[in-house]
């Protein structure tokens, strides 16, 4: 992008590209903040300039990261909120802005808390669980029954090839939890002494399928197979309106260097190495998802859609699926 | 003792220990190290060769105790030396036990190619076959194929926590076949591309059910999930006898942060998390299409009629610990 980007905007752009910023509910975050720094360092004088300047930044943000659908969530909802709030200055325009993002950023802060309590509740007393890769949610629904005293040990999966298993597994341990760290490999072979598996999710489609971190479908078939429960925490945002329109999720293909290092992979240049990083999860084998707005059927994923955003299979839609809630309720 | 052979014996440290870390990486492989270790032990040992074997023997099976390849082999050779010993005197014994083992090599050599000639049959021009781990059954299989002149191509995982699955990748690539490395966490989603599980196995129990490396099962589960066949590669020499006998087959389950955590990650978390890597997993023979031995492929349900073909029912065979009691004896 030519024109000026502020540095700030720059910096959260980076970090979410290079996943120094990682997880749907973090990278949220941080887009609301980006479009809040932006606004508040806009430097030219007109309303005019604002909104087209917010436009484009906000295609920025959302470049980022092309299949996290939280992203583009977290900017439509500062976005719908700065042109509905009809500002008619520049001050006020950068105010709706810097509002809407605080708003976002306090909702998803709460959202965690929320579906902590929730999924706790889906938890009994002496549960062993197992989790996946890091997922702010799903660690707040183990901490939160550790706190109430239900769960003390939990099975981390390393989580290849970026390790995030690391990040849980330090994160449950400091809440207090028996923390056992195993191999992605070795998914089947706990499952037996697990009870409940508890994972997050990067997007959620129309159907209830899950789009999560590589490996999370086998862990669900696994547990699937052990009849261990299947919990998916996530909030409402990472549901994606563009799959109610027939959409695909595209599936990010990450550098081999994640999985091998330059060495190798110059000593052996006819080995391809595949790094998809994230599969997909049929709902059949999800038994929930906890939400803050509430505990749902995977296959009621439409339900979620359908409150945010309407019944919207409309043309106008199917081009412009974010913009439709204002047009639609006419405010 | 003499300080010879003493000091040639403190190998079995270090074999034990590669075989418990995994260093030494497929089954047939440990056999023939333990092999490589009794050769060039009974050069300097002489007589001190009995005095030893059977602390030897029990510190090499302690070591990898779900590789029935080596107890297999190693009843094998003590069956072949003790009745050596018995007709011709402990110091003929002596003399022939590199024989002995070069006659055990050449009979699972044998093996090996039959089960890779069999395997070949199965592979189709046009196959995605996935492999987890290293295998050499298997990559005997794969040129074999490659030999008939079959065009396909191998997803082989990293297999993770010893990621044996490169040394795999690489040798089957430099072989000339199209190889795509992926993480262990990958295999359902690429197995819809996959027209084939082929993988090897550390030991067959009675009941068909498989024993490899960690990881395999899931394979396997999510094979079944796909409606992709899985063949497992495995000579009858697998097979594990005392499982007719109730016999569980013991896995090893490590818990060397290393094998997991990144160095500079490690400070972080030490202290704080324990991990347990088991190094094998059990498949259940539901799961499994065929295995191919060099009596041709068979069910997984029929292992025991093979097993009783070669041994009997109930199979005729003297346990390990009886062999290394007669070997005291001697």
């Amino acid at each position: 992008m030519s024109e000026y980007v502020p540095e700030g905007v720059r910096k959260i752009w980076l970090d979410i590209k290079e996943m120094r910023i990682r997880g749907a509910g973090r990278i949220a975050r941080a887009g609301a903040r980006a479009l809040a720094i932006a606004a508040e360092e806009f430097k030219g004088r007109n309303l005019k300039d604002f909104m087209a300047y917010m436009e484009r930044i906000a295609e920025f943000v959302r470049s980022a990261r092309p299949t996290a659908v939280s992203l583009p969530n977290a900017v439509a909802y500062v976005m719908n909120r700065l042109k509905r709030s009809g500002a008619s200055s520049l001050e006020e325009a950068v105010r709706a802005v810097v509002n809407a993002a605080e708003e976002f950023i306090e909702y998803s802060l709460n959202a965690v808390r929320i579906i902590g309590e929730l999924g706790a509740k889906r938890l009994e007393n002496g549960d062993v669980v197992m989790t996946h890769c890091h997922s702010t949610a799903a660690v707040s629904v183990i901490a939160t029954a550790h706190n109430q005293g239900k769960v003390h040990r939990v099975y981390v999966k390393e989580t290849r090839p970026k390790m995030q298993g690391l990040i849980t597994a330090k994160a449950l341990a400091d809440a207090g939890l028996d923390v056992i760290l195993i191999p992605d490999s070795s998914v089947r072979y706990f499952m037996k002494k697990v009870n409940k598996v508890v994972v997050g999710a990067d997007t959620i489609a129309a159907n209830g399928a899950v789009i999560n971190k590589i490996g999370t479908s086998m862990v669900a078939l696994a547990a699937k197979e052990a009849r261990v429960r299947m919990y998916v925490a996530s909030e409402t945002y990472k549901f994606s309106p563009q799959t109610v329109i027939g959409e695909l999720v595209p599936i990010e293909v990450r550098s081999p260097l994640e999985i091998v290092t330059e060495e190798w992979l110059n000593r052996n240049p006819e080995v391809k190495v595949y790094n998809p990083v994230f599969d997909v999860t049929p709902p059949e084998y999800i038994d929930a998802i906890i939400t803050e707005k509430g505990v749902i059927p995977p296959q009621a994923a439409i339900l979620i859609l359908l409150e945010e955003y309407g019944l919207t299979l409309t043309e106008s839609f199917i081009k412009e699926p974010y913009e439709l809630r204002e047009s639609e309720l006419g405010e | 003792m003499s300080q010879q052979c003493r000091e040639i014996a403190t190998r079995v440290d270090a074999l034990a220990s590669d075989l418990r870390h995994g260093r030494i990486l497929g089954s047939t492989e440990a056999a023939y190290a333990a092999f490589s270790f009794l050769s060039d032990v009974v050069k300097v040992c002489g007589r001190d060769f009995v005095k030893y074997l059977p602390s030897w023997v029990e510190t090499i099976i302690d070591a990898r105790p779900t590789s029935m390849v080596m107890s297999n082999l190693l009843r094998e050779f003590l069956i072949g030396f003790v009745n050596e010993a018995k007709r011709s005197g402990v110091e003929a014994a002596i003399e022939k036990v590199a024989a002995i083992i070069d006659k055990i090599n050449e009979e699972i050599e044998h093996t090996k190619k039959i089960v890779a000639r069999v395997g070949a049959k199965r592979i189709v021009n046009g196959d995605v076959i996935l492999t987890h781990s290293y295998s050499t059954s298997v990559i005997r299989i794969f040129e074999e194929a490659l030999r008939e002149g079959k065009n396909f191509s191998v997803y082989v995982t990293e297999s993770r926590p010893l990621g044996e699955g490169l040394v795999a990748a690489e040798k089957i690539a430099k072989m000339g076949i199209d190889t795509t490395l992926i993480v262990d966490s990958a295999v359902r989603f690429v197995m819809k591309k996959i027209s084939k599980v082929i993988v090897g196995a550390d030991a067959v129990a009675a009941n068909g059910a498989i024993v490899n490396k960690a990881g395999t099962s899931a394979i396997a589960l999510a094979a079944k999930e796909a409606r992709t066949r899985v063949l497992v590669a495995a000579g009858t020499y697998k097979f594990g006898i005392e499982t007719v006998f109730g016999e569980l087959i013991e896995g090893i389950v490590l818990n060397d942060p290393e094998l997991i955590i990144p160095r500079n990650r490690m400070e972080e978390l030490t202290g704080k998390v324990i991990v347990r890597e088991p190094i094998f997993d059990v498949t259940p023979p539901e799961y499994i299409d065929a295995i191919i031995t060099e009596h041709g492929l068979i069910a997984p349900q029929a292992v025991p009629i093979l097993i009783k073909e070669k041994y009997g029912l109930p199979p005729r065979v003297k346990s390990i610990k009886e062999l290394l009691k007669e070997v005291r004896s001697l």
